[in-house]
């Protein structure tokens, strides 16, 4: 998976404030992404089936993630807590996904901050096709 | 019949009924397979040496990897509506770990219309071979007609 939009300096978690807005990225879901995919999460026999004619939306949610974060320069060992997903369209394998993300929150918890980070993708006639939250613990 | 064409009909799920679990084994070759096939190289799942001088104390699944598992169930359960209609709220209640074995389960908690359309509420869960929760939470599936 490439993001096709990946040409700034990552954004440090101290500059981060709630509503900043990630870029835009963009990535395809080719299938032998898609293959490499199902076999990371033990489905391998799927990935020459013809029957895989849509991009399990876990791996939308995924690559969504991976692309929006990948302009943040997060400490090593923060953590995932809570995942919030809504699916709302399906999208064939070989598509091109447009993702955004925004800064819901940051919050300080002591030695913890709480950054929750809202997600969203797009495919190409900009139809939203997922939407979701996720809320990360960073340590200081 | 490819699970994403079956039939789903709504006279045959019920309020209580258990959806299909699925078990899992999560191992460190897992892992590095899904931090290459995402693109998140975060040392907590990949660098045990890291990984052990965290709070942690070892490498732990991403949490992404355990929902594709939960995704996969509601996916056997529900077919396409679960892909066009579903709607899923987790917490990561404790790490997955290198050689844990994990057991997805859901069940029905309530069938309910909205607009005329059914939806239907699950109670989801995963836990490991020690009883542990790792993940709850809940989802909707609004059924296609």
């Amino acid at each position: 998976m490439q993001n096709k939009n990946n040409d700034r300096l990552p954004i440090t978690f101290e500059q981060l404030v709630a509503g900043y807005e990630f870029p835009p990225g963009s990535y395809e879901l080719k299938h032998s992404v898609i293959a490499k995919y199902l076999e990371a999460v033990g489905k391998p026999g799927k990935q020459s089936s013809p029957a895989l004619e849509f991009i399990p939306p876990m791996a939308i949610a995924a690559y969504t993630m991976t692309a929006v974060l990948q302009s943040l320069s997060l400490p090593p060992g923060a953590i995932h807590t809570a995942q919030e997903l809504e699916f709302l369209k399906l999208v064939p394998v070989g598509a091109t996904v447009n993702c955004r993300g925004r800064v819901a929150q940051k919050l300080n918890r002591g030695k913890l901050h709480l950054l929750v980070i809202e997600l969203d993708a797009l495919n190409q006639d900009q139809e939203k096709v997922l939407s979701g939250q996720a809320t990360i613990v960073v340590p200081s | 019949m490819s699970v994403l064409n079956k039939e789903l009909n709504l006279s045959d799920l019920h309020q209580g009924d258990s959806l299909p679990s699925a078990v899992k084994h999560i191992t460190q070759k897992e892992i590095n397979l899904y931090a290459e096939a995402s693109g998140d190289f975060n040392p907590i799942h990949i660098d045990e040496s890291f990984a052990a001088q965290t709070p942690l104390g070892g490498t732990v699944a991403h949490g992404m990897l355990i929902l594709a598992y939960v995704s996969e169930m509601m996916t056997a359960a529900f077919g396409k509506s679960w892909l066009e209609g579903g709607k899923l709220s987790v917490r990561f209640k404790a790490p997955a770990r290198p050689k844990d074995i994990l057991t997805i389960t859901g069940k029905i908690d309530s069938i309910e219309y909205k607009e005329g359309i059914p939806h239907v509420n699950c109670g989801l869960e995963s836990h490991n071979q020690k009883g542990e929760t790792i993940v709850i939470g809940k989802a909707t599936v609004k059924l296609s007609s």
